[in-house]
């Protein structure tokens, strides 16, 4: 074959693929009777795998396969139904007979029908009983919305610098994808450094807190003994040391004095603790010299001077001893501290009081205290209940936290650190199958965890927790209710945030520069605008329920008095956004606002084939395949091309190879032409006037944005339905959609068929679906 | 030394009025980085990346050996000629279709450093392979505080598949530590400032840093535990995602435990911490080719990938009037206006280039310059951006490998010699050599001096 006969086939490839995609991509229906898996195979095996060695291996096998489809890397029929958006093409060509070429062997016409159905049957019907799969979806780290809106709800602060954090990889359109979400060394550091930070800006340690009036290394003190160590206190006879302090306000206070021994002799160290020469409490100090102990006593003073003394009761030296240790006891004081008066209402901040929920007192021993407090915030951040083992762990951190000569509040800091950087916080666990087993039911709290971090791309709330924690999430009407009240919680715009301007590609909005010398009037400012006109349509179908289909057709919208002026609307007044009638307007639906005109153009001008694909792609779910290689771009002016865009690619589709696709791209991108690059209407461009014409392949017409909304509103409704399940599908689960997901899919569009296309029955039907619901095992052929 | 021989960084910051513009200031350089240096001079290694492929014919001279004169893009650095080997013909086949289909640009990025023919997939699965830069991190990292710095000017994508089916990792990544684990890079100046020389003034010294790296250790070990606990209870697939948990907890473990033999070159430092990312291109560019320089120089790594911008971008350089896209220029279709854009890009790029170029030369290591002691390749894993080939690559070294290599040719290669016997080759020079690697099929030994 020489070179332009394998260019030529390599463009042949895609005609007839768009429109046959057109025709076949809503063709995916589970079916009653089917063949089984082994049947299926066999039948791959002795009938249709010959068959494309026949025709096919020729061009398409191997390295240096035509068009770069090798059909020799599908050995089984499973392979090709996992394959199955490249054989989708294949079937396209093989049933127009495009494939193989006129130049080569021709199968008879028995063979092809055979070929065609065969191949259809094998891609398309899936058999939602023995093809049913919950699929796996791999542990999945929080992005970095996640982690900031995460932060927010468990400690109640805005952690800004998240936007520091390295930027989360995009899979399948989204950046909430498990497999593709990477964690480099690069980012633990920065999750080390923000826990770090987080609890430094969460917990008062100094000053706001009870005032501490007395802080005295044992070096520091006065009386009995001499200086040990870094900072200590060694009495090696019975004696005290203590400090004077003054208060201004009676009330409760409270010493801590941090001690220890060289213990020898039958008992510990006996401590004496005085308040202002009487003693208080006699402690029995078992600790040693390696780890001190802190020992606390809370007392009354009145306003004034006061004096604490800490003395050593019960010297022992006996120089006979046979064993060295044996010899001599001594009392070492590490550190004493006052604070108060305890019963005042300080100004805490809220971060600070949520924790601090208890504080150790009399009745409750600093241990009781940290072990409550962390198990409140480990089984939040968790977001289930910790385990005894991860709470004793945790305390060990306070505990060396305190041995440091930390205070308490600074040794909670210390296991905060630890439980905010830990793979259970930064990673959303779910058990996986038992060995064997292709699935298992997700436990109340999972379900808790995928649902508030699908609607808010956080943390579940304490109502979700409670019914985690009762097991009532799932019972009754308890799901559709809760997601009712999530959807009308502020929390509910991550929906916004994160899936509809990652959906509609609003997120390249900020890497956008429009050329402001085509465009002067186009700043940042309007452009932010723009962005917003788009979250808040969003955000108002989402809010008022209303149904699906009106993102294409809604005849209303949202803007400031800037953005109408840019539109060509009059009456709306000021920086504030508001609901805007488009009656009388040639503008409708999504289609028309100028992010999305905007984020379809080239710097300097309209690009129909952009907007033509971003349609197919997004709302009807369709992406074209990408034009093969050498095709001539568009020449701007001049040149060979002339005349309008529109002229100029006219010239451009008489090539067949580039007609396939771009009659369908062009169609639909010309009927926004009268949009220009920014999004402002227009009747001319430069000089020549708007054609917003458009046909499809199918002889469909349109004129102008109108006639293509209400055309996609009546034609390709079931389409942009199916589309956006599965985008939303694929957003909420984490994971791309593989052929078996098309049964969950189905269920999804019938339920929100059944309820009005609702945008809570998308929702509903998200959530109750099997992959939601469930955790697969990994198949084994991936 | 004492402090007062040294500019503090107050006076520097007073002195600038801003953080974007820095000047060298040699005689805030610690001495012992210079002492170090005088004493045997380590070869560093940096790999810059352009997107979107080259206007060739601005870029190939047309003679070979030392007597060639440079083409229009590579003017900007006329005067590192005889620092120059200016290489022509090598390919990289990893980055061709081989069945896959369209997608030229994500493979030609996910290939350019590894040799790899990365596996097409919108998301799970990613694989590719190795990067050169990392191998040299493996081999070298142990003697500095970072194996590797991962630098660029643009995050990951922020929507959509990246290219033709391509997951973004691919095109947003030039540096792979392993074939499922891309390395993110860092674009903000101030945060590589603060991982190189640590945060707020001078940055905590003594018993408090003491305390804070004893208290990140314990929390460190806890979590090691979490994640060992973890992974015993969890499927195998979900364990590579907790591989780089791991890998990621130990790399900064080992870096706490081993700072402290390394921090009399990061106190050394007295240097403008940058006030975060400049808006402008080309302030961005510069910026974070004065940290390189300073890592070079401080010997706080070995090692650095940077990426000018991701594979596939599309931005535009309003500043030398170039209004059109990147990418959209780049298929050109033999316009001659566009391809005079896209030639007038590579350019630009090459004029910040001589930025880096310059600051490297102009510090003295015994009698070299630092950038005798370097190997900066630049280049792009496409050639011409409209053909989409990943042969005859458009790849210049700059600096002389501490003089192993003889610079001031033009070598011409048979079309088709792997770039990757180049880059064992490099590997060898920086005392990381490899016994293969990739689709290397050996060394080019007649770069050597």
């Amino acid at each position: 074959m020489t070179t332009s006969q394998a260019l030529r086939r390599c463009h042949l490839f895609w005609i007839g693929w768009l429109a046959l995609l057109v025709a076949t991509s809503c063709g995916v229906r589970p079916v009653g009777a089917q063949p089984t898996r082994e049947t299926r195979e066999r039948t791959f095996q002795e009938r249709a795998q010959p068959l494309l060695a026949k025709y096919c291996a020729e061009c398409h096998a191997g390295d240096a396969a035509e068009g770069g489809l090798s059909l020799d890397k599908f050995s089984t029929a499973r392979a090709i139904q996992v394959g199955r958006q490249t054989w989708l093409g294949v079937l396209a060509k093989v049933r127009v007979a495009a494939m193989p070429p006129d130049d080569a062997d021709q199968p008879s016409v028995e063979e092809r029908k055979f070929l065609i159905d065969w191949i259809n049957d094998t891609i398309n019907n899936i058999d939602c009983v023995s093809d049913a799969e919950s699929g796996h979806v791999t542990l999945r780290r929080l992005n970095r919305t996640e982690y900031r809106h995460t932060i927010r709800d468990l400690i109640g602060l805005d952690y800004e610098p998240t936007k520091d954090f390295p930027a989360d990889d995009i899979g399948y359109g989204f950046d909430n994808i498990g497999d593709v979400l990477s964690l480099p060394p690069i980012l633990m550091e920065k999750y080390l450094q923000a826990a770090e930070e987080i609890v430094a800006q969460a917990i008062v340690t100094q000053g706001l807190g009870i005032p501490v009036v007395l802080d005295k290394s044992g070096a520091a003190l006065d009386g009995a003994g001499s200086s040990y160590g870094e900072g200590a206190r060694i009495l090696a006879s019975q004696g005290a040391a203590g400090a004077e302090f003054s208060v201004s306000s009676a009330g409760p206070y409270r010493i801590e004095v941090t001690a220890c021994g060289q213990q020898a002799g039958s008992e510990p160290v006996k401590l004496g603790l005085r308040v202002d020469g009487k003693e208080v409490q006699v402690f029995s100090v078992k600790a040693t010299d390696q780890a001190p102990e802190v020992l606390a006593f809370e007392f009354r003073a009145t306003a004034g001077k006061h004096r604490i003394d800490i003395a050593f009761l019960n010297d022992y030296y006996n120089p006979g001893a046979a064993k060295p240790e044996d010899r001599d006891r001594n009392m070492i004081i590490n550190h004493l501290e006052v604070r108060g008066p305890l019963d005042v209402k300080r100004d805490l901040p809220v971060t600070h009081q949520r924790i601090f929920f208890v504080q150790p007192n009399e009745k409750l021993s600093d241990q009781d205290a940290a072990r409550q407090i962390l198990e409140r915030v480990a089984s939040r951040a968790y977001r289930r209940p910790a385990t005894k083992e991860e709470i004793e762990r945790l305390l060990q951190l306070v505990k060396l936290a305190r041995e440091t000569g930390d205070n308490f509040e600074q040794s909670i800091q210390l296991a905060m650190q630890a439980i905010l950087v830990s793979p259970h916080f930064l990673f959303r666990v779910e058990a996986i199958p038992a060995p064997g087993a292709t699935s298992r039911p997700l436990n109340d709290y999972e379900i808790a965890t995928r649902l508030s971090y699908f609607l808010w791309s956080s943390m579940p709330d304490d109502e979700l927790f409670r019914h985690a924690f009762r097991g009532t999430l799932r019972k009754d009407q308890q799901l559709a209710q809760q997601i009712q009240r999530m959807l009308r919680d502020p929390k509910a715009n991550a929906l916004v945030d994160s899936f509809a301007s990652q959906w509609l590609q609003l997120r390249r909005f900020d890497e956008l520069t429009p050329s402001t010398r085509h465009f002067p009037g186009f700043n940042q400012q309007l452009g932010q605008d723009m962005r917003r006109e788009t979250e808040l349509f969003f955000a108002d179908i989402m809010q008022q329920d209303r149904p699906i289909t009106e993102l294409l057709v809604a005849d209303y919208s949202f803007m400031n008095e800037r953005l109408a002026r840019h539109y060509g609307i009059s009456n709306v007044k000021g920086e504030q956004f508001q609901r805007v009638s488009l009656a009388g307007s040639p503008r409708s639906g999504l289609l028309t606002h100028g992010s999305i005109l905007t984020v379809t153009s080239n710097p300097t001008r309209t690009s129909p084939v952009k907007r033509g694909r971003w349609i197919l792609e997004n709302l009807l779910g369709e992406p074209p395949p990408p034009p093969p290689p050498n095709v001539p771009e568009l020449v701007e002016e001049g040149a060979a091309l002339t005349g309008t865009l529109r002229e100029q690619m006219e010239q451009h589709r008489a090539n067949p190879n580039c007609a396939v696709c771009h009659e369908t791209m062009d169609a639909l991108g010309f009927a926004l032409e009268n949009f220009d690059a920014v999004g402002a209407w227009r009747l001319f461009d430069g000089k020549h006037p708007i054609d917003a014409a458009g046909q499809l392949p199918d002889g469909k017409q349109f004129n102008g944005s109108a006639e293509l909304a209400a055309y996609l509103r009546s034609n390709m409704q079931d389409q942009f339905v199916r589309c956006l399940v599965e985008k939303m599908l694929t957003y909420a689960l984490g994971r791309g959609l593989e052929f078996y997901d098309q049964c969950a899919v189905d269920i999804i569009v019938k339920h929100l068929k059944a309820n009005d296309l609702r945008f809570s029955a998308l929702i509903l039907g998200i959530v109750q679906s099997d992959p939601f619901q469930n955790q697969g095992a990994k198949r084994s052929n991936e | 030394m004492t402090k007062s021989t040294r500019i503090s960084r107050r006076t520097v910051l007073r002195g600038l009025g801003t953080a974007v513009a820095l000047p060298w200031l040699e005689a805030s350089l610690p001495r012992v980085a210079l002492g170090a240096a005088a004493a045997k001079s380590p070869v560093r290694m940096a790999f810059l990346c352009v997107p979107n492929g080259k206007h060739m014919p601005d870029w190939t001279p047309d003679s070979e050996g030392t007597d060639f004169e440079l083409k229009p893009t590579l003017q900007p650095v006329a005067k590192f000629k005889s620092q120059m080997l200016q290489l022509t013909g090598l390919a990289l086949d990893g980055g061709r279709a081989h069945g896959d289909g369209p997608g030229d640009h994500a493979r030609s990025c996910a290939s350019f450093l590894t040799g790899a023919h990365p596996k097409k997939t919108d998301g799970s699965d990613i694989h590719n392979g190795v990067s050169v830069d990392q191998v040299a991190a493996e081999k070298l990292g142990g003697l500095t505080r970072f194996p590797s710095l991962e630098l660029g000017i643009e995050r990951g994508a922020q929507s959509g598949n990246c290219d033709s089916g391509y997951s973004c990792a691919y095109s947003a990544n030039v540096a792979w530590r392993t074939p499922t684990s891309p390395v993110a890079k860092e674009i903000d100046p101030a945060a590589v400032f603060d991982r190189l020389f640590g945060q707020g003034d001078a940055g905590e010294q003594g018993l408090a840093k003491a305390k804070r790296d004893r208290y990140r250790k314990s929390v460190l070990d806890f979590v090691l535990e979490d994640a060992n606990q973890l992974q015993r209870r969890l499927g195998a697939s979900d364990q590579r995602k907790l591989d780089e948990y791991l890998y990621a907890v130990r790399d900064i473990e080992r870096r706490i435990s081993g700072v402290d033999k390394l921090t009399g070159v990061e106190r050394g430092i007295n240097y403008a911490r940058p006030a975060g990312v400049p808006k402008k291109f080309e302030d961005h560019t510069k910026l974070l080719f004065d940290l390189m320089t300073l890592a070079f120089q401080t010997d706080s790594t070995r090692v650095i990938s940077f990426m000018y911008a991701n594979e596939g971008s599309n931005r535009n350089y309003p500043e030398i009037k170039v209004d059109d896209g990147h990418h959209d220029l780049s298929h050109h279709g033999k316009n001659d206006e566009k391809q005079a854009k896209i030639s007038q890009i590579n350019h630009y790029h090459i004029t910040l280039l001589a930025h880096l170029l310059e600051r490297l030369a102009e510090i003295q290591e015994g009698d070299r310059s630092l950038l005798d002691n370097c190997m900066i390749l630049y280049g792009s894993g496409l050639s011409d951006g409209d053909r989409h080939n990943h042969d005859d690559l458009p790849i210049a070294v700059f600096g002389q490998g501490g003089g192993a290599l003889k610079t001031g040719r033009h070598l011409v290669y048979p079309k088709d010699t792997p770039l990757t016997n180049f880059y064992r080759t490099m590997l060898e020079i920086g005392g990381a050599g490899v016994e293969t690697f990739s689709d290397s099929t050996g060394l080019l030994e007649d770069v050597l001096a």
